[in-house]
């Protein structure tokens, strides 16, 4: 759980950004200008800035010069190679162009925060503690056994909690791009999860899509 | 070209110029021979018919002719005096009298026919060239026969001086002759490799490079022409630049029109299938992917439009002030009552010839451009009026006005004067585009005059003559 600065001056792709920042459990603050962005920086501890470039007033890479040393990524509708050189040659940690995905901007947001150790060591809900640090499991304190597959997947579930994943996304994120295997793999894998860790009504299974971690 | 004009004329001079020389040497060796021949003739009688006297003289006094000879010839040495002429008198091929002892005489020039022909030939002996003339004394002293040689050696060495003086001062000539040319044609010939030089750097791409132009005759005039030309190259490389640059911006601008509004239908989409769990999160979503939806509509009727506009034929008529103002102020009424715009009309004239439905369209975009300007308590004045002769449309507002930068550009597609691009209430960013090709299409003018803070004013002029294109 971390506090996320969105500055995006379209207010729909705003919420939409708030929205499903908020689904995975991190704080969002929404502004829609490049001045009250650096109003907000002085009120609150910010762990990450969503920055649009496109500004009214002062633009994306001005906010940027101005925040220095917190982790951004930039997000914008220009997609030329050297506006993504410009970004990140002055410091960004990623840059996203519009249209993109929202499971892309979450798992670049997981990757930065990552990076600069603001990410959650341990996951609590019901009586699951998962410990992502040492890679251990507690159902009510005692420790579960797993397979490293089976830790790998319900990483992915508690990272993108409350959004439904497919179960080509689920191979894609826990197992890799180049696992060769049938998506039945993620359904066994589910079961058993469920099983060991209780968790029959919280990993549900979405209708011809997959599954989600509802928190 | 140079060098081929400098060759030729070169080798034609050379050719003639020589050619001169060598007839002249040709001209004057003939002459001196000639001359040389005559002079020898012409002594030759001389001497012969002075020898007949003396010899009718010496055998009146009966004396032996023969013994006499020598002296009745030594007058005649005088001539010899130059050392270039020698007698020599042959009695019957048998040699009587000779004043030099160089002599050979040819065998046939003692067989001589005695009808008193004399014969001449040019006798050359090792380096030394003479005149013979031979010929009989007449009757009745045909016995003896007179040859006269003239050394003329001398005459044709002067000769070859003259023709080597000839030759040398030919070469000094062609020389110089040459140098001259070659200043010459480079003289003549500077413009044109300037010219290749000046359009090699223009096709290199230098489109300000122009040729230097001074002087009063027909390069200066072609040169004139040429850069003429250059500017117009220039001119429409420039135009050419600005339309690819203005349809690159069009691109890109139309790239992001339709990026943000898919991002956000996308998104949302994304939304309600992998996150919304209630109907209120889903009715939220739709109601941004239906709004969303409707400003990509508002774009592809927009651009429809002004493709259509660009297509059909308008269809004019003479419309009544009133009617146009009437309708305009009806479709904005509301927008202006929500805004607390207050908006005041004035006409000072009838009749409008024009589009009424396509000017409704003008009006309408131009003053909600202006209201969208304005803050609450904002003030627009729209006049129409005659000026010079002009149907003028006048549209002020005190809103919040731009710099000169944004105001070449607002009737660029997609152009917003605000650097974010924030919509008010879903504009196309086409607006201004339209209206703009609602006036070409009137054959009017499209003025804006802004500054910042204190408002822009919107003026449409209409052609002054009724033919409207």
């Amino acid at each position: 759980m971390a506090t996320i600065l969105i500055v995006e001056d379209e207010i729909p792709i705003n919420e939409l950004i708030k929205r499903n920042l908020q689904a995975v459990g991190h704080r969002c603050i929404s502004v829609i200008d490049g001045k009250s962005a650096l109003d907000e920086m002085d009120k609150h501890e910010v762990d990450l800035v969503v920055l649009d470039i496109m500004l009214p007033e002062i633009d994306g890479y001005e906010v940027f010069r101005q925040i220095r040393g917190t982790p951004t990524i930039f997000l914008t509708a220009k997609g030329s190679l050297t506006d993504k050189v410009k970004g990140l040659t002055l410091g960004a940690d990623d840059y996203l162009v519009k249209p993109f995905e929202m499971l892309e901007l979450l798992a670049r947001v997981d990757a930065v925060l990552r990076r600069s150790k603001k990410t959650n060591k341990t996951f609590e809900l019901d009586g699951v503690r998962i410990d992502f640090e040492s890679r251990q499991l507690f159902l009510h304190n005692h420790p579960v056994d797993f397979t490293p597959k089976e830790f790998d997947l319900l990483e992915v579930l508690v990272n993108n909690r409350n959004i439904a994943l497919s179960r080509e996304k689920l191979l894609e994120l826990a197992w890799g791009y180049d696992y060769v295997g049938d998506t039945r793999t993620v359904d066994v894998h589910i079961q058993k999860l469920r099983k060991k860790l209780e968790m029959e009504s919280r990993i549900k299974t979405v209708y011809k899509m997959g599954y989600r971690l509802e928190v | 070209m140079k060098y081929r004009t400098f060759l030729t004329t070169l080798a034609l001079f050379l050719f003639t110029f020589n050619l001169g020389i060598v007839i002249i040497s040709i001209t004057t060796f003939k002459d001196t021979i000639r001359r040389a021949q005559e002079r020898s003739l012409d002594e030759h009688y001389f001497i012969t018919s002075a020898l007949l006297q003396d010899f009718h003289a010496v055998e009146g006094r009966g004396t032996d002719i023969d013994s006499s000879i020598p002296s009745l010839l030594q007058p005649y040495n005088y001539l010899a005096g130059d050392q270039n002429v020698t007698l020599v008198l042959f009695k019957d091929k048998e040699l009587v009298y000779s004043n030099s002892s160089v002599l050979s005489v040819p065998n046939g020039f003692l067989e001589l026919p005695g009808d008193a022909s004399r014969l001449v030939s040019i006798q050359e002996s090792g380096d030394r060239a003479s005149v013979l003339v031979s010929g009989k004394l007449p009757a009745p002293y045909d016995l003896y026969t007179m040859v006269y040689l003239y050394d003329m050696t001398d005459g044709i060495a002067a000769w070859e001086q003259m023709k080597n003086m000839l030759f040398f001062a030919g070469l000094i000539v062609s020389v110089l002759f040459a140098f001259g040319l070659h200043i010459l044609l480079s003289k003549l010939f500077r413009p044109l490799s300037q010219i290749s030089q000046t359009s090699r750097q223009i096709a290199a791409g230098a489109y300000d490079t122009r040729l230097p132009v001074s002087g009063q005759d027909e390069l200066t005039e072609m040169a004139q022409s040429f850069n003429n030309m250059a500017k117009e190259i220039q001119n429409q490389i420039q135009q050419l630049a600005t339309a690819a640059q203005q349809k690159q911006q069009f691109i890109d601008n139309f790239a992001h029109e339709l990026r943000t509004p898919l991002t956000t239908i996308y998104g949302y989409a994304e939304y309600i299938q992998k996150v919304a769990r209630t109907e209120e999160d889903k009715l939220f979503a739709t109601t941004y992917i239906m709004s969303e939806s409707r400003r990509l509509q508002n774009i592809a009727y927009r651009l429809l439009d002004l493709a259509t506009l660009r297509e059909n034929k308008l269809e004019q008529s003479d419309v009544r002030m009133e009617q146009l103002m009437l309708g305009v102020k009806q479709a904005l009424s509301i927008m202006a009552a929500e805004k607390e715009v207050q908006i005041t009309w004035e006409y000072r004239m009838d009749t409008l010839h024009c589009d009424p439905d396509l000017i409704h369209i003008l009006l309408v975009n131009l003053i909600d451009n202006s209201l969208k300007a304005c803050s609450a308590g904002g003030h627009i004045k729209v006049v129409a009026e005659l000026e010079n002769d002009h149907k003028v449309i006048t549209i002020e507002d005190n809103g919040k006005g731009m710099s000169a930068e944004h105001l070449v550009h607002i009737t660029e597609a997609f152009y917003r004067v605000d650097p974010s691009r924030a919509r008010n209430g879903g504009g196309a960013g086409l607006g201004l585009t339209l209206c703009k090709q609602i006036a070409d299409c009137h054959g009017a003018e499209l003025h804006f005059l802004s500054e910042p803070g204190k408002g822009t004013t919107a003026k449409l002029i209409f052609p002054a003559t009724r033919t409207i294109r």
